[in-house]
């Protein structure tokens, strides 16, 4: 490793004092504390990292700061991370790509001999006839090309956490535009949020050794000291909260921006958003110019100056800006030869004295009128290939072995969340063309997003931004900085764009020319599909995939762009650019599917049901018991002995106040005014289109005081339903949600009234508690409201107390029903005890369209009252006459079908099964289903559908167990 | 979807607090004494653009509000409370930004 690393320099982030490793198959790297994957794996020697999608191409570091899909690896199983950014963590293992076998060595790599047979858009070209064809093709294209694979044997990491920030200003980049915003925007005292991308503050000019002479009070200091101390002052600021390694990665309706760090999604919405997300570096499009070795600019610089890591012997640098020649610079100072140095004529004479004397002086030499063609190497640079700008097709070039390419060619602004914003910058996203981006409602930019690189303008811009967004928060204070604008104005005037010129030949022969390096889209393809029609901009796109990868043409929308516009002989700006939408960067669906808030809710009896050895089931968010020991012995202990059923999930509400009465009149279909007090009555709730909502019972325990129950999913709703109807009426009524406050049992079964009267202190007897009846009262010495109901069809009683005796009562009635043989009874029991009385359960047997009309509750819907919700609809629909009922059903035999099943009639499906459970008492299954109107009177003969049989059926319209209710009321 | 709504007993919240409780008509809303409740109350009229409807801050006070809502870009006009009125102090009207 050592050989590979630089000595230590200044401004590197890596600590050589801290060790760690990792593998990489099957090697153990050692890496430094700071290091990247990327990073340490260079420094191991490793060159190729990847394969591309679809030739297979070997693929090395070249941006070195996470814009290019180059170096998306595996890591303990988690496909797509890229490399150069993911920081080396101790005992991970990190494997290759889409390599058959390795990044070094792959098969396939064949397949590009045979791209004449891949032309652009192959796919809707071949293998679609025959039909089958379509699909093998598939199955061997998605083995063949791709983005890692998801080890089914190995779980994710699932799950991220959702959070929400309201800061009053949000700066989206922490290089010198963003810091300085940041500095400006907190003076007010206002709450300011700054998200960056990388390990630390300071953007570009962490790895910038360049001294800037004039740089207002930092001139002088190099581009790393600037970033350190505006990365300190901003960090000292109390109100600044700095997110590294957070990104950004859209901006959304109402101002809302998403940021993505780690395993935490943060919902930002900012009154006022500053970006200062600079640009992105693109490549040159020379002959193989995917070739691990050539680098952007950037790449390297990160690479030698914040991880001091040697990144190879000989290299041949194009300048095409200013960057590349002090990063030639840079190369001598870390002991790499320089063999060439390409840049224009007029950057010899304007640019760095010093680095053209240095570069000079180390025998590098320096071409000015030279562009390269093409590199040439197996698996990584040997050799680049340059020739005269003016030298004719026949010209071999000159051919210069070296093991590094570095390019500095241009770069794109950053302008993704600018555009979310509704911005439109004029020159398409190519920098070089200054631009004054419009602050669309409290979105300000700063910095090179503006099309401008340079550190001076911004700094300036970026405290422009800062002021701005600060004061746009405090109506009436004008922004305090017509002289910064001033100075950005000249300096703008004096600012001249660098001119790449043509350092890249652009002959169509000499190795491959990728333009889109996610994809694998070649010069030739675009201009194949251009020819075939797809010249528009957003259809050349989509026809041939460029732009559409992992990177999102961060590196190969300029040149899409550039092919477009030559080959229909417009201006860049005239093509216009493809629309800009998020994800900015990939976020994982593990994080955008992290629940906000799931909650799963157990009653107070929970670990008892656990206890009893409990199967449980999901009833919305709670969690109840199913069965205990088998149905048919639940169902037993009911209808011969006793049962106990939790039914603490029930939802439980409080309707007091002189008004309470007169809201439960116009809320639900019945009279609940007239009720007595110590009465109970069945309820059922519809929207004002007649719907079923909800159903339960109401019981009048005092003049001003209703106990409502309702399903045990919808407590919330009927809530809240309550609430809307009471709202502004100025009533006087309270409706309280007491669910949670109260535990809940159903003691149901002939032996209910000995075992519970023997702990009650309430009179169970009929005479003076009869059926439909509510009681206050305590049980085993705690307080209790006692009902008479009876849902499962058997003399029965739910009674409500204080949750925090749920135990206590729960053991006390076991204890006392010991010698009756009292059961703890589930779900499963109750729904077939349920069915045998045709007691529907709203939202099982009943959907959006049912009216409580078309059901057994009929009755319950008193239209001689005044007003109700649903009234109209309702009436309505009793003129008309309902289409359907639905109706207790009883299959011939003991053959049963499955709830869904199609009721039919002389061949044709006229209904459906809701309901179908196997009846212990009548053999035979019974259940509730949807049938014709024609067809829901007793005896009518159906059939129900199982598979292709069709069972014989009868229509029941009165319950199947105790029709009477005898049983019920004894 | 992702806009606040202004509740006049808790403040700006993200519209994921709330439940849609339907539009409803200005000129007979639901608590006034005029608007029996078995009309089809809501009168989902369904327009783009401005409209008025009642929200229920489900994840908050659980209070029921009226706001104005401009259908066609999610934004917010005004809140108050039922009965009350858009001029009362609980009231709450959006700003637009010195910049905007």
């Amino acid at each position: 490793m050592r050989e590979s690393r630089l000595p230590p320099g200044e401004g590197e982030i890596v600590d050589r004092r801290a060790r760690l490793t990792f593998s990489y198959r099957g090697r153990r790297i050692e890496a430094f504390q700071g290091d990247t994957i990327g990073s340490a794996l260079y420094a191991a020697g490793v060159r190729a990292f990847s394969r591309s999608f679809k030739y297979h191409r070997p693929r090395g570091l070249m941006c070195a700061s996470g814009d290019c899909p180059n170096c998306l690896v595996g890591v303990d199983g988690v496909p797509n991370v890229r490399a150069c950014v993911e920081p080396a963590a101790d005992g991970t293992n990190v494997r290759p790509q889409n390599v058959f076998p390795s990044p070094e060595w792959d098969l396939l790599a064949g397949i590009q001999w045979f791209d004449r047979c891949l032309p652009v858009g192959f796919y809707y070209k071949a293998f679609y006839r025959p039909r089958w064809m379509w699909r093998a093709a598939e199955r061997l294209f998605r083995r063949l090309g791709g983005l890692g694979t998801l080890r089914r044997d190995q779980p994710i990491a699932s799950g991220g956490w959702h959070r929400e920030r309201r800061p009053d200003v949000l700066i989206v980049g922490g290089g010198a535009a963003g810091l300085c915003a940041a500095l400006e925007a907190a003076r007010p005292g206002g709450d300011v949020m700054l998200v960056d991308e990388q390990d630390a503050l300071g953007g570009y000019l962490r790895c910038d050794r360049h001294v800037h002479a004039s740089a207002d009070e930092h001139s002088g200091a190099r581009g790393f000291e600037i970033a350190r101390r505006l990365a300190d002052a901003v960090e000292a600021l109390p109100n600044v909260e700095v997110l590294r390694r957070a990104t950004a990665f859209g901006r959304y309706e109402g101002g809302l921006v998403g940021v993505a760090q780690g395993r935490a999604l943060i919902h930002v919405r900012p009154r006022a958003l500053v970006v200062a997300t600079g640009g992105h570096e693109t490549p040159l499009l020379f002959g193989n110019h995917d070739l691990p070795g050539v680098f952007l600019a950037g790449g390297l610089r990160r690479l030698m100056n914040l991880y001091g890591v040697k990144p190879g012997r000989t290299a041949v640098v194009v300048a095409g800006r200013p960057e590349g020649l002090a990063v030639a610079a840079e190369l001598l100072d870390a002991s790499v030869g320089v063999a060439a140095v390409l840049l224009s004529e007029r950057a010899l004479n304007e640019w760095s004295r010093a680095d053209v004397a240095k570069v000079r002086a180390a025998g590098a030499r320096l071409l000015t009128s030279h562009a390269i063609r093409e590199v040439r190497g197996r698996g990584r640079v040997q050799s680049a290939i340059v020739e005269r700008r003016d030298a004719g097709p026949a010209s071999q070039g000159e051919e210069i072995p070296c093991d590094l390419v570095c390019v500095s060619a241009g770069y794109r602004i950053a302008a993704e969340l600018l555009r979310h914003a509704g911005a439109r910058p004029a020159s398409g996203d190519q920098a070089g063309a200054p631009d004054s981006l419009p602050a669309t409602d409290g979105v300000y930019a700063a910095g090179d997003v503006t099309g401008i690189h340079d550190l001076r303008i911004a700094m300036l811009q970026g405290r422009c931004a800062g002021v701005r967004a600060a004061s746009a928060l405090h109506a009436g204070e004008a922004p305090e900085c017509e002289p910064w604008q001033e100075q950005i104005a000249r300096l703008e005037r004096e600012y001249v764009p660098p001119d790449p010129g043509t350092l890249a030949t652009c002959e169509p022969e000499g190795g491959k020319r990728i333009v889109c390096l996610c994809e694998d889209v070649t010069g030739a393809d675009l201009t194949g599909a251009m020819t075939e029609g797809f010249d528009d901009i957003e259809t050349l796109k989509r026809y041939s995939t460029a732009s559409m990868g992992p990177c999102q043409g961060k590196m190969c929308l300029p040149a899409t762009i550039a092919a477009c516009a030559a080959f229909r002989g417009i201006t860049p700006s005239q093509t216009g650019t493809t629309t800009a939408r998020p994800p900015i960067r990939p976020v994982s669906l593990a994080l955008l599917a992290g629940r906000k808030h799931h909650v799963t809710r157990l009653t107070p009896l929970h670990h008892l049901h656990v206890r009893a050895g409990a199967v449980f089931m999901d009833m919305g968010p709670w969690k109840r018991a199913r069965t205990y020991t088998s149905a048919d012995e639940e169902y037993g202990a009911v209808r011969e002995r006793v049962g106990v059923i939790d039914i603490s999930t029930l939802g439980k509400l409080e309707v007091r106040g002189r008004d309470a009465a007169a809201l439960l009149d116009k809320v639900y279909t019945g009279v609940f005014s007239t009720l007595q007090p110590g009465r109970c009555r069945h309820a059922v709730m519809c929207d004002d289109g007649g719907v079923i909502l909800d159903d339960g019972a109401v019981s009048r325990t005092d003049e001003d005081r209703y106990f409502v129950t309702t399903t045990s999913t919808n407590v919330d709703f009927v809530e809240g339903w309550l609430r809307r109807w009471a709202a502004g009426t100025g009533a006087c009524v309270h409706v309280a949600n007491v669910t949670s406050g109260f535990a809940a049992l159903n003691v149901a079964g002939p032996a209910a009234r000995s075992v519970l009267g023997g702990l009650a202190d309430v009179d169970l007897s009929t005479t003076k508690f009869p059926h439909m009846a509510c009681r206050q009262g305590t049980v085993a010495g705690v307080p209790a409201l006692f009902l008479r109901l009876g849902f499962v069809g058997e003399i029965g009683w739910e009674i409500h107390f204080a949750a925090e005796y749920a135990e206590y009562v729960w053991e006390t009635l076991f204890e006392a029903g010991r010698d009756a043989g009292m059961a703890p009874v589930g779900v499963d029991a109750q729904r077939t005890l349920r069915l045998e009385k045709q007691h529907l359960i709203v939202g099982h047997d009943t959907d959006s369209t049912s009216t409580p009309l078309e059901t057994a509750m009929a009755s319950e819907v008193r239209f001689e009252k005044h007003d109700f919700v649903g009234k109209a609809a309702l009436t309505a629909i009793r003129a008309r006459g309902v289409r359907s009922m639905l109706v207790g059903i009883e299959l011939a035999d003991a053959r049963g079908a499955d709830e869904g099943s199609p009721v039919v009639r002389d061949g044709r499906a006229v209904g459906r099964v809701t309901s179908l459970r196997y009846s212990p008492q009548l053999r035979r299954h019974v259940g509730l289903a949807w049938v014709p109107a024609l067809l829901s009177h007793e005896g009518a003969r159906v059939d129900v559908l199982s598979g292709d049989t069709a069972l014989a059926a009868r229509v029941a319209r009165r319950p199947f167990y105790d029709p009477a209710g005898t049983r019920l009321k004894a | 979807m992702s806009f606040l709504i202004h509740c006049p007993n808790c403040g700006p919240r993200s519209a994921y607090e709330y439940r849609f409780g339907g539009e409803i008509d200005e000129r007979q809303p639901p608590w006034s004494a005029a608007a029996p409740a078995a009309r089809r109350g809501s009168a989902p009229r369904n327009d783009s653009g401005q409209r008025t409807e009642m929200w229920y801050h489900r994840h908050g006070c659980r209070r029921w509000l009226v706001a104005r809502r401009n259908a066609s870009t999610n934004e917010v006009l005004a809140t108050f409370r039922p009965g009350d009125h858009e001029d009362e102090p609980a009231a709450h009207r959006t700003e637009r930004r010195p910049d905007a």
